[in-house]
């Protein structure tokens, strides 16, 4: 039988809220079934509105248009919410509505 | 005369092609099928689309350009999809034909099934599928709804025809059925306008 995946605790800096986030679910998900308005349009990583910053801590990502991320974007910090499964606690923030 | 001058003569002779069909009736189911018909054939044409020519993505999918018409012309591009590459349910708003060069990409095709009078919330039912790969190819309407998944472990080369170029293009609406949401990004319409 297979054992459920490993669950992190993901807090999203623009609302001040942490919730759980399996490891085999992406942030966007795991935000969107606790109720945050999470920024987000395909959910499949070829848009970018769901671009953000990790302040702390470290996250798999599932493939994604690389005109949404760049190597230099990512290098820098970014990521997409709904390409990003935590691989341990994180704090995370979305860029460009309430926050810069 | 070089690859990319042949590709580039083809690229001109499908689009005459296309004017050519449509000004005799419209975008409708079957001038789709009679486009399609010639892009398939296009990408038969290997020789002219050699991997050295085309940059791979970095990550997910990459269109290079190969011929796009002044004004609000269609554009027409050479796509790569990496496998694992993956599209949401989605309506661009505009008329798109693919063909296969190389490679497997799974398109599947919706129904919006609620009444749409309630904002952000949307659910949609699938209707269709196919495979497009070396020899075949696909045609969708100006509002269809399609997810696209690269499947097995080579890139997906194709060629694909939209009815405007991608820096014009109409809004998109993303649907989401495990959220029962959709989401609309800006169209690019503005961006620039007809000469």
């Amino acid at each position: 039988m297979a054992r459920p995946a490993k669950k992190h605790r993901v807090k999203i800096a623009n609302t001040e809220q942490t919730i759980e986030c399996a490891a085999n679910q992406t942030v966007l998900e795991a935000a969107i079934t606790a109720g945050i308005d999470f920024p987000y349009a395909c959910a499949t990583g070829n848009c970018g509105t769901c671009t953000s910053r990790l302040d702390d801590g470290k996250v798999s990502l599932l493939p994604h248009n690389d005109a949404c991320l760049t190597p230099v974007q990512l290098k820098a910090g970014l990521t997409l919410a709904c390409r990003a499964r935590p691989r341990g606690d994180l704090t995370i923030r979305w860029l460009g509505r309430s926050s810069a | 005369m070089t690859v990319a001058t042949r590709r580039l003569r083809a690229a001109e002779k499908l689009l005459a092609d296309v004017h050519a069909i449509t000004s005799k009736e419209g975008i409708t189911p079957s001038a789709l099928h009679a486009m399609k018909l010639k892009l398939v054939a296009l990408a038969a044409r290997v020789e002219l689309f050699p991997a050295s020519d085309f940059a791979m993505p970095v990550a997910g999918g990459r269109s290079h350009p190969l011929l796009v018409e002044d004004g609000d012309g269609h554009g027409l591009y050479l796509t790569i999809g990496l496998p694992g590459k993956e599209a949401a349910p989605h309506n661009h708003g505009i008329w798109c034909i693919n063909a296969s060069v190389s490679g497997r990409e799974h398109l599947e095709f919706f129904r919006r099934t609620d009444a749409g009078t309630q904002p952000g919330h949307a659910t949609v039912l699938k209707v269709g599928e196919v495979m497009v790969e070396p020899g075949n190819g696909m045609a969708m309407a100006d509002h269809d709804i399609h997810a696209t998944r690269v499947v097995g472990d080579r890139p997906a080369v194709g060629l694909a025809l939209y009815g405007y170029a991608l820096v014009r293009f109409p809004s998109v609406a993303w649907y989401h059925p495990q959220f029962g949401s959709m989401r609309t990004t800006p169209s690019r319409r503005h961006a620039a306008a007809p000469a």
